[in-house]
């Protein structure tokens, strides 16, 4: 899955591509800097809500395309496996050639739903370990349908709420990037010291991402390691990151807006 | 309004709801369902609007769904949200272009 994924995601303008389950929960995912696991699992919820809304009207749905004046969300159905509905979302900036990646998605969609197809065939999360070719985690209470939790690099999937980490970083699921809180082993190798510092962290990424696009979180991380250097991020350090990181913009207009957005002031 | 209907004129459109982003019913041409169309496509804008803005991507312009069968093109302005049943499925590329050409001239 995650190589069928990556195909769409090599597509010039794509920026990520995910897979749900019929309630909003995140299955697999491949995205660009900014487009993390925790930013995909934050829009499993609207989007869920999007397609049950779209059921009303067209119950045989295929394909939605959301075009933004940035961007464009294409999400693609994936059919009823087992009893259980999945979507193929991908993220697009303005650079997305429609026709290459109508094409694109057809191909993946079809790959995608045999892996689903022969996961859900066999039974328990070694099955799908086995059609996927990931490591799988030890099932969870209740874990018949699957969630999945991985960090960059890896293609680990998990059933909801049997994450390794999950118990110790309660905060990070619901904060959209994801930020450690303790160090260590985390997806981003910044620390936050708690819930409020780590949303802090996310709000600062994403306000930068709109003036510099998806080398933001690089960015945000690189200018807490020079401000924090071993000590964790915390919300006093807020002011003097969000000067740093407004030096990554170069319009003095957007600049102050960034400083404003995260409550900072003026720009200089 | 003047958008529903220039909408409810172009090729492939067979019917137009006008209504807004908390789903309320303003007005139709050619049809009879226009509240609950409404509704759904005015949730559904939303929740699309909520999606799009965590992922930096912007204001909604419109939304496409396409199926075997059936087609709805529905357009994002502000607070209105114009909603076009397409047939057949074909149509709905040009559909989409004519409200490209012609919402650009009439905003």
């Amino acid at each position: 899955m995650e190589n069928t994924l990556q195909s769409l995601l090599d597509l010039a303008g794509v920026n990520a591509a995910v897979v749900y389950d019929g309630a909003g929960r995140l299955v697999a995912q491949r995205g660009k800097a900014v487009y993390d696991r925790g930013l995909c699992e934050q829009v499993g919820g609207p989007i869920s809500r999007a397609v049950d809304s779209i059921q009303l009207q067209h119950e045989d749905w295929e394909a939605v395309t959301a075009r933004f004046g940035d961007g464009t969300l294409l999400l693609r159905s994936l059919g009823d496996v087992a009893g259980a509905s999945y979507v193929l979302a991908v993220v697009a900036d303005a650079t997305l050639n429609p026709a290459f990646a109508a094409v694109a998605i057809r191909v993946a969609a079809i790959k995608l739903k045999k892996l689903l197809g022969g996961a859900a065939s066999l039974p328990g999360l070694s099955a799908l370990h086995s059609s996927l070719g990931s490591s799988v985690g030890p099932p969870g209470p209740g874990g018949s349908q699957l969630g999945a939790a991985r960090g960059p690099g890896s293609s680990q999937l998990y059933p909801p709420g049997a994450h390794p980490a999950s118990g110790s970083r309660p905060a990070m699921a619901s904060s959209g990037l994801s930020w450690s809180k303790t160090g260590g082993s985390s997806p981003s190798s910044v620390a936050a010291s708690d819930p409020a510092a780590s949303a802090w962290l996310t709000r600062a990424s994403k306000e930068l991402a709109r003036h510099v696009g998806p080398m933001a979180k690089v960015y945000v991380e690189e200018a807490v390691r020079r401000l924090c250097a071993d000590a964790t991020f915390s919300l006093a350090h807020g002011p003097a990151l969000a000067e740093e990181l407004s030096g990554q913009v170069e319009d003095p207009k957007d600049r102050t807006a960034f400083l404003q957005a995260l409550g900072a002031g003026k720009a200089k | 309004m003047a958008q529903l209907d220039v909408m409810a004129k172009f090729q492939g459109v067979k019917g137009v709801v006008l209504g807004d982003l908390d789903g309320a019913f303003l007005d139709s041409v050619r049809e009879p369902n226009g509240e609950s169309i409404a509704a759904e496509m005015g949730f559904l804008s939303s929740s699309l609007k909520e999606a799009g803005e965590a992922l930096g991507l912007g204001v909604l312009g419109t939304v496409a769904l396409a199926g075997p069968v059936h087609a709805s093109l529905v357009v994002v302005r502000g607070q209105t949200v114009i909603t076009a049943r397409v047939e057949p499925v074909k149509a709905l590329p040009l559909v989409e272009k004519s409200v490209e050409t012609s919402f650009q001239e009439l905003t």
